[in-house]
């Protein structure tokens, strides 16, 4: 009886949720433009993160974008060897597989975080939730120059980790503007070359689940948010999404300009400059799997695109001054034979 | 006074090429060591002077600036000595069985055999640096091309090209080891003269490569 009763109240409680729910939705689809929806996730891809729309899931435990992550992506990352060997002469061993469960900053089990802002947007006083990965930037470092290009760009946008070809130097987080990858020492091939003395382990980072989007599916997390505040599709509409939507905000773009461009685009309400001055905790630290948001991050590799551009001419130069070069040579050469046969 | 006759074995384009070459090779050996991530861990940075062996994006600078003499001299070496028909570099039949039994020569104190210009192993060492060097400018050429143009290159062609330049880089780093070491060995070191100054010693010339001698001898006549 009593349940009976529970279930009626709730049952009422329940409609009108599941109303309030569906009208919401609605709504909320509604205002979305159906191409993004409709539209297949094939040819050049980019994302778009709406900070007002984006809650943190507050009524969870934890945002449903870094459940969904974990759910998809833990189990990829192998068990480590015991002992976990010992790099020379660092001795640095970096071992998530135990802490699985951290949350609050980027691990290679926590490829997806969700940073914190109070801030006054519109004269009121509020908190900004900012999901942070990788921004799968276009032209990025970290896959350009990996040594073993382990890191590579797909056709797609997403920057991918080849696990079974990273060593775990961690160059490619020494030159991403965010420090996004991390390391899980004790896996992959470096166990099989000199474990002790190259390499040390694996990197990862958020792959934007490529798998999925090969198999013509949306990216785990942005299948889970709740607020449909992450988007996926073809990049000139999402680009053009995101300028439609600063400016019906009167609000701001991250991720068009920054590190020459990225595959990612936050709209937020309030600048970026300002969110990040106000990210809770304090001063992140991007050693520490907490990127930075600094706007017009510069693309560091810029400063050496000039230089390469050298390179790539070098063969036609060499070519050339061959050829004049040994024409010279060739009519110095008739010249003395002339002047041999005329003494 | 005592006047040590000479005699002209490179002209100075070829010592230009050759110290262009080995010290851009030098410099791309070293940046391209850098660009693995080594110099960090293995304290490399902290060596007074040394501070930017972990800059990765300095050392790729050094290394393009190191790329276009290196791939800029091995064009124009190519060019050049092909059209002026310049081949005795080339390996010819035979070399292989004669430098065996020139490199029993100088392990028995023998008497060498009567060379031309350039000894069977010179030649044969001529091929296995040229190769690296092909390997890694084709596949240097494609990874900067990657760097710049095309971040999302083809993987099928960006992994032949980075194993390419890996695999060069051992090749050519036990090359260039080789060709130093050479010097080790007594009966050659007078031709590092040559590769300095572009003359020998007509004395070590006659005793060592007469059949070059006597080809300049009728060249001249």
């Amino acid at each position: 009886m009593q349940h009976d009763q529970q279930a009626g109240a709730l049952s009422r409680r329940g409609l009108f949720k599941v109303s309030a729910a569906l009208l919401a939705g609605v709504t909320g689809l509604a205002t979305l433009p159906k191409q993004l929806l409709a539209a297949p996730l094939e040819g050049k891809l980019a994302t778009l993160i709406d900070l007002s729309l984006c809650d943190g899931c507050a009524d969870r435990p934890q945002p449903a974008c870094v459940t969904s992550c974990k759910q998809e992506k833990n189990h990829t990352v192998p068990k480590p060897v015991d002992p976990i060997p010992s790099p020379f002469p660092t001795n640095i061993i970096e071992d998530w597989s135990k802490k699985q469960e951290v949350a609050n900053r980027l691990t290679p089990y926590n490829r997806i975080m969700v940073q914190k802002a109070q801030i006054m947007v519109n004269g009121q006083e509020k908190n900004l939730s900012i999901p942070r990965r990788c921004m799968h930037c276009d032209n990025p470092a970290c896959a350009t120059i990996c040594p073993f290009s382990a890191n590579t760009k797909d056709k797609n946008g997403a920057v991918v980790i080849d696990q079974e070809l990273c060593f775990g130097g961690a160059k490619c987080k020494t030159v991403c503007p965010w420090q996004i990858p991390q390391r899980q020492s004790g896996v992959g091939i470096y166990l099989k070359v000199a474990k002790e003395l190259m390499g040390n382990g694996v990197m990862y980072k958020c792959d934007l689940c490529i798998d999925r989007l090969k198999a013509g599916k949306t990216p785990a997390c942005i299948d889970a948010c709740p607020k449909k505040a992450m988007l996926i599709g073809p990049r000139e509409q999402i680009h053009a999404e995101a300028e439609k939507r600063a400016a019906a905000l009167g609000g701001h773009i991250f991720g068009k300009q920054e590190n020459g461009g990225t595959s990612t685009l936050y709209v937020s309400p309030v600048p970026f400059r300002e969110l990040e001055q106000k990210l809770t905790p304090a001063s992140p630290d991007p050693k520490k799997g907490q990127p930075l948001l600094k706007p017009d991050v510069k693309r560091k590799m810029a400063e050496s695109d000039g230089l390469g551009k050298a390179v790539l001419a070098a063969p036609a130069i060499g070519l050339v001054a061959g050829l004049v070069g040994a024409l010279g040579k060739l009519s110095q050469r008739r010249a003395e034979h002339a002047g041999k046969e005329s003494r | 006074m005592s006047t040590v006759k000479l005699i002209k074995r490179h002209e100075l384009i070829v010592l230009l090429e050759h110290w262009g070459i080995a010290i851009s090779g030098i410099a791309l050996l070293m940046s391209g060591i850098f660009q693995l991530p080594s110099a960090a861990r293995y304290k490399i940075t902290a060596i007074p002077g040394f501070w930017w062996s972990g800059e990765f994006f300095f050392t790729l600078k050094l290394h393009y600036i190191a790329s276009v003499v290196f791939v800029g001299l091995v064009l124009f070496h190519l060019v050049y000595h092909l059209l002026l028909q310049e081949r005795a570099m080339i390996p010819q039949s035979g070399d292989v069985s004669e430098s065996v039994k020139v490199l029993k020569t100088f392990i028995t104190n023998q008497p060498e055999p009567p060379f031309g210009k350039y000894l069977p192993e010179q030649r044969l060492a001529y091929v296995a640096i040229a190769i690296p060097v092909l390997l890694l400018v084709v596949s240097g050429l494609i990874k900067t091309w990657k760097n710049i143009y095309a971040p999302d290159l083809d993987r099928t062609l960006l992994l032949w090209a980075t194993w390419m330049h890996n695999v060069g880089f051992i090749l050519f780093f036990m090359a260039f080891l080789g060709h130093v070491a050479a010097l080790l060995i007594k009966p050659n070191r007078p031709m590092l003269r040559g590769m300095l100054t572009g003359r020998v010693t007509r004395e070590y010339a006659e005793h060592r490569h007469p059949r070059w001698v006597s080809e300049i001898e009728k060249n001249e006549t």
